[in-house]
């Protein structure tokens, strides 16, 4: 009976942690190189499930049918790649996400976080500009969409898929799973094959030498971006799929992806992994073994012990100024 | 310089003369939550009780005045709401605030409103403390318009037990809530004297999505019953992660408070097909299909939340009737006559008020399931015993 628990929780717990780790990645990415813990994240998190969520709802609209009847060009170029079924194709739809949130992303940067990493070198700033841009994004949505639950269709399956000693899991979660290991993999080695991510590993050791040496900053930072902010789409969808859309989602989870990126060392994407890993175990063995009540208490005593023991988390590099 | 100070005071006070006596509005206030996370239940009633003031100001208002309502946002939170009645009493000058529906919030609220002599009517306020003191004293300004928590607990405990045959329940629970928390001790204590048996009773914090871990121990309990006193998204989203994990209808019977609301089936779909859910309204009602229809027609768009569209109406109509009855806009004298409100036809039921505890008596109780079309559908009305 015990053991039947202690399964079922892991598997709860892995599957948790692997979309805590989507979102963490991307935080500890922007972190090793910007120095920042970057707020506005859980934003483009939104902003990616909202894409999604009305590029799956496009097709049946009236403002679809008008566009690909009207002769403009656009519509003409549209026509000849559109096929009946493409825009409420969940790959098509994510895939615009992605792209979508990699874009909002730089845009964010551009527009609030580099003016001021121009101007002064400390973090301290752009950290607060974050907090008020996840605010701002946030009630961008309510103001323009409303607070109204947004409920991504029924494109991902949902089956119970039976696992060994009776534990279950289901196939979205074995598909979430999968989806973040390959992302992960292909952020991995995206850093580790290309020149643009020798260019990154570089920037996180030092980001000035790294510019001295003739790397475009300006744009290294919009490719870091980028990249995080398609990172954040890809849990914001498989968040709105499983936990509904609305303009907060962001901020309920990505607290949590925040508290793993931290215990696993801000600026280390091996311990953002495991950080996330940690995390959704710890929260669904509380459950399980103490109770749901205590989850939150033992959560974040795991942080502040984690903190005092190692402050740099569990692969952080450096303990100067991390805010 | 004194001159100058005389003049614009004599002005002043000849320009207020001359606004009183065109009809003054009579202003009323609304507390809701219109954004945030409970934002569908909370547009909804203020759309509805805004219906029903338009049209009577249109014909002509209450007194000779028309009525005026302000609406204010909580946000879901009582710090924002007690800043948002504050500010209805002090500078707008309420005589009466109507909402909020839910209890934590008229809870935070009612010392203020008590204080100020301000009548505050809840739609949803179910928690008994709302409306009395713990020696039970009534508190002179605090009303509702719904049935009480210890009411639906019992409804709910005798609905599972007798009817459903459910001798083994979990619960599963909203610890931030007091309306959650209330509801449970109410729910529990009816059922333990009936002979049934708590065996999960486990809790989740407000910003909660996630409740597979919860979940897990009532599947390895064995328990086949759940009763959710929650709110619309934790339960949509409790009861869609509950089938995911292979608990369909069959194996775990799903009954829920007047936390319900319409947008759960967005949120989950087919996994809501068979349950249960004790609510204030029962939609398919003829009385009310002119107030729905109305709705439509003025917001273009569904009543979805249609429990929260009548009972706000009916509070609207409720406090017109009551300042008719009083024959003057002041606080105090319209709490007197919402205290003495006897027999008022109103859209979804006859009120009269207990004057011991600001109760409507003998308010049935609807049961409602959600069927294979994915609606709701009137399943039985509880009369009082």
């Amino acid at each position: 009976m015990q053991f039947q628990i202690l399964i079922q929780q892991i598997v709860n717990g892995l599957s948790l942690g692997s979309v805590y780790a989507l979102i963490a990645v991307g935080y500890s990415l922007v972190y090793s190189i910007l120095l920042f813990s970057n707020f506005s994240h859980g934003g483009f998190l939104v902003i990616g499930g909202y894409i999604c969520y009305y590029m799956l709802a496009l097709e049946n609209t009236q403002f679809w049918t008008s566009f690909i009847n009207s002769e403009s060009a656009l519509a003409r170029v549209f026509a000849k790649i559109w096929s009946p079924g493409l825009i409420s194709n969940i790959w098509f739809a994510s895939a615009v996400s992605l792209i979508g949130a990699g874009i909002a992303a730089v845009i964010v940067e551009k527009m609030a976080y580099k003016p001021i990493r121009e101007r002064t070198p400390t973090t301290l700033y752009i950290l607060i500009a974050s907090m008020g841009m996840s605010i701002v994004i946030e009630n961008l949505f309510v103001v323009t969409i409303g607070g109204r639950y947004k409920a991504i269709p029924p494109v991902i399956p949902m089956q119970t898929v039976e696992l060994f000693a009776g534990a279950t899991t289901s196939a979205f979660d074995l598909l979430s799973l999968a989806t973040s290991v390959i992302f992960l993999a292909a952020l991995q080695s995206f850093l580790v094959k290309t020149k643009w991510g020798l260019a990154i590993r570089a920037a996180s050791c030092n980001l000035k030498v790294t510019g001295m040496m003739g790397v475009n900053v300006n744009r290294l930072i919009a490719i870091v971006f980028f990249v995080a902010g398609m990172l954040a789409a890809v849990g914001g969808i498989f968040l709105s799929a499983r936990y509904t859309l609305y303009p907060q989602l962001g901020g309920n989870i990505t607290t949590k992806a925040f508290v793993a990126a931290v215990i696993g060392g801000l600026g280390s994407l091996p311990g953002a992994v495991a950080g996330s890993v940690i995390l959704g175990l710890a929260e669904m063995l509380t459950t399980g073994f103490v109770s749901s009540q205590f989850r939150d208490l033992i959560v974040f005593t795991l942080l502040i012990g984690t903190l005092i023991i190692r402050p740099g988390g569990l692969f952080g590099k450096s303990i100067v100024e991390k805010i | 310089m004194k001159k100058l100070v005389f003049l614009i005071s004599l002005v002043s006070v000849v320009m207020t003369a001359a606004l009183a006596s065109a009809a003054e509005p009579i202003k009323l206030g609304y507390l809701a939550a219109l954004t945030g996370e409970y934002a569908p239940y909370g547009i909804a009633e203020v759309n509805s009780a805004k219906m029903f003031f338009d049209k009577l100001n249109n014909a002509g208002g209450v007194l000779g005045h028309p009525v005026e309502l302000i609406s204010y946002d909580t946000k879901s939170r009582p710090e924002d709401a007690v800043n948002a009645v504050r500010r209805m009493i002090e500078s707008d000058k309420v005589v009466a605030v109507l909402g909020s529906n839910t209890s934590s919030i008229n809870l935070a609220t009612g010392p203020l409103v008590n204080a100020a002599k301000v009548p505050q009517i809840g739609t949803a306020t179910t928690n008994p403390a709302v409306t009395v003191d713990e020696n039970g004293k009534v508190y002179p300004y605090s009303f509702r318009i719904c049935f009480t928590d210890p009411y639906q607990g019992t409804i709910a405990a005798e609905f599972a037990y007798n009817d459903l045959g459910k001798k083994r329940a979990a619960i599963l629970w909203n610890v931030g809530s007091d309306y959650a928390q209330g509801l449970r001790e109410f729910f529990i204590a009816h059922y333990k004297k009936l002979g049934g048996e708590i065996v999960i009773d486990e809790g989740y914090r407000d910003s909660d999505v996630d409740f597979r871990a919860q979940l897990a121990l009532v599947k390895q309990s064995g328990v086949d019953f759940l009763f959710l006193p929650g709110l619309g998204r934790d339960m949509g989203l409790i009861i869609k992660q509950a089938r995911e994990m292979g608990l369909d209808n069959e194996q775990l019977k799903v009954v829920g408070g007047d936390g319900y609301g319409e947008f759960m089936i967005d949120i989950a779909g087919n996994a809501l097909v068979g349950t249960y859910w004790i609510t204030h309204v029962n939609y398919y009602d003829p009385n009310m299909q002119p107030i729905f229809k109305e709705y439509q027609e003025v917001y273009k768009e569904e009543a979805k939340e249609f429990g929260n569209v009548t009972l706000a109406y009916d509070l609207a109509k409720w406090v017109t009737d009551a300042i008719e009855r009083a024959g003057t806009a002041e606080g105090p004298a319209i709490a007197k006559a919402l205290e003495e409100t006897k027999g008022l036809k109103l859209m979804h039921f006859t009120l009269t008020i207990d004057p011991t505890d600001h109760n409507p008596l003998n308010k049935p109780g609807i049961i409602l399931t959600i069927g294979e079309d994915l609606k709701s559908a009137f399943f039985k009305e509880v009369a009082p015993k």
